[in-house]
């Protein structure tokens, strides 16, 4: 359900940009203290997750990595915020596997089995220090499979279940103010990912007969949009998209404005485009190149 | 109280038409209009005073004494489900218990309530639209409008669902995932229903 948050980089300058790829190298050193598995959960969405629990900007420290293994690279080191979107990054990434064994038939779950089960480690010690988040987790899935199996025809009922679980990772922050305005944010968020995710699934899912509730909501048949409900559904999307700028501009992000402002009034509308008209593709997470960068993506 | 000129983010030498410039920019980004049944909407208002205080206090500072400009934005919240109170004394009671941000107690009150009319519906759809539920907050204000057509309350409600505020603010300029919706707004200016609905939201 991930893979969806995508900075629009090319627009910003290159500080900004360099900004961005220290947080994503940040987080990515962050997550191999549950070591070297949990760093495959990576992604631009754990990213932003891991700015936006940041209250400032962290210090930056320079590391190798096996990515990056002959010119050590500047990164944020590790706080205890870093550390937060770390340890929720994979508790989220393993419950998704989880559920991906649990939906799918015996040969397809392998993969995710195989995955779930090379995270177990990480997995574990990340539940141990974030024992509530973890809890909470598995009771929002759980709403989720029921509404999923009992076909639920709403938009919001299965998508509340994902965005309150969204939502849970700002709950214990301070003050109250920054609170509400990331639990708001992280609300619309998870929102939002988990109706583009059915939205950019609506075909796989006519084919295979999975549950999808953009599919039923719109009466839509073989996974085709009609205009109407492509409208009304843009429409829904861009209400949550309302939820979450509305919510940005109620609190100071510092030397991370220009950053989310980018990928809350742009990225966002960007990949909803992309997914609506069918020319969205998922890729695997790589990293952001700095932009003086004269080490090859091989190295 | 804060220094004004970095609330408005503005130098000290800035000139009159750029702080003005400043301000409306600002007074568009926390209009209330754009925060209407937010549940952050409190937090936009406390935003609004700030920037309504510091434009004030500099234009007092710069005219020496004399009374400062007067054409402030208002800070006020639109009219809500909080503000109007009819309906009988349930209905009351939950529309002071949203206002209050008290959704759990308004939805409790709404279960008990016996009667599914078009106050029920609309004041479902509320606490659904503060809970994140948009899609089935546009049906709840649908259903509303459908049971009693000529409640303002509900069209304006079912307008905002279907066109957003008059004027989305957006650094950018442009603001949604289909751009050619954003046009909508201008079709519905034609529509005499919706012009009836809300003038002020579409042009």
């Amino acid at each position: 359900m991930f893979g969806y948050v995508r900075p629009p980089l090319d627009g910003l300058p290159d500080d900004e940009r360099d900004r961005f790829r220290r947080a994503y190298c940040g987080l990515c050193h962050t997550l191999s203290k549950r070591g070297a598995a949990a760093q495959w959960v990576l992604n631009y969405d754990f990213t932003l997750l891991a700015i936006l629990l940041s209250d400032s900007e962290p210090a930056t420290e320079t590391r190798r990595c096996a990515v990056h293994p002959l010119r050590p690279r500047p990164c944020f080191a590790s706080t205890d915020a870093m550390e937060l979107a770390a340890d929720e990054s994979i508790i989220l990434a393993y419950w998704q596997l989880r559920d991906h064994v649990d939906d799918n038939g015996p040969v397809k779950r392998q993969p995710f089995r195989a995955a779930s089960g090379i995270l177990r480690d990480a997995y574990r010690q990340a539940a141990a220090a974030r024992p509530d988040f973890d809890r909470h987790t598995q009771a929002q899935l759980e709403i989720l499979r029921g509404l999923e199996r009992d076909n639920c025809p709403s938009l919001d009922a299965p998508a509340d279940a994902f965005a309150v679980l969204l939502r849970d990772a700002a709950r214990d922050v301070q003050p109250l103010t920054r609170r509400r305005v990331l639990e708001q944010i992280l609300y619309h968020l998870g929102r939002w990912v988990y109706l583009i995710d059915a939205a950019d699934d609506l075909r796989k899912d006519a084919v295979s007969g999975n549950y999808n509730p953009v599919a039923l909501r719109y009466a839509l048949s073989d996974g085709v949009w009609t205009d109407a409900a492509r409208r009304e559904f843009t429409l829904t999307l861009d209400h949550s998209i309302r939820g979450m700028t509305t919510a940005f501009e109620l609190w100071d992000f510092g030397a991370w404005t220009p950053l989310l402002e980018r990928i809350f009034y742009a990225g966002l509308f960007q990949v909803g485009r992309s997914v609506l008209d069918g020319t969205f593709h998922r890729r695997g997470a790589h990293v952001p190149q700095d932009t003086n960068d004269d080490e090859s993506e091989a190295d | 109280m804060k220094d004004p000129y970095e609330v408005l983010g503005v130098a000290e030498n800035a000139d009159d038409a750029e702080i003005k410039k400043a301000y409306r920019e600002l007074a568009r980004k926390y209009h209330p209009d754009n925060y209407q049944n937010n549940p952050l909407a409190d937090l936009a208002e406390e935003k609004m005073k700030e920037i309504n205080a510091a434009y004030e206090e500099i234009n007092k500072r710069r005219a020496n004494g004399q009374s400062g400009q007067s054409a402030y934005y208002d800070t006020r919240r639109p009219s809500s489900a909080g503000s109007a109170y009819y309906g009988g004394g349930t209905l009351q009671q939950i529309r002071r218990a949203i206002q209050a941000g008290s959704l759990t107690e308004a939805e409790a009150l709404l279960n008990q309530y016996p009667e599914r009319n078009a106050e029920w519906y609309f004041l479902r759809g509320v606490i659904r639209y503060q809970r994140g539920w948009m899609d089935d907050a546009k049906q709840d204000y649908q259903r509303a409008c459908q049971m009693d057509p000529t409640n303002t309350e509900y069209r304006q409600a079912l307008h905002y669902m279907e066109h957003g505020p008059a004027k989305t603010y957006s650094p950018y300029g442009s603001f949604g995932t289909d751009l050619c919706l954003t046009n909508l707004c201008a079709n519905a200016c034609l529509n005499p229903w919706a012009w009836c609905v809300c003038p002020v939201f579409c042009c």
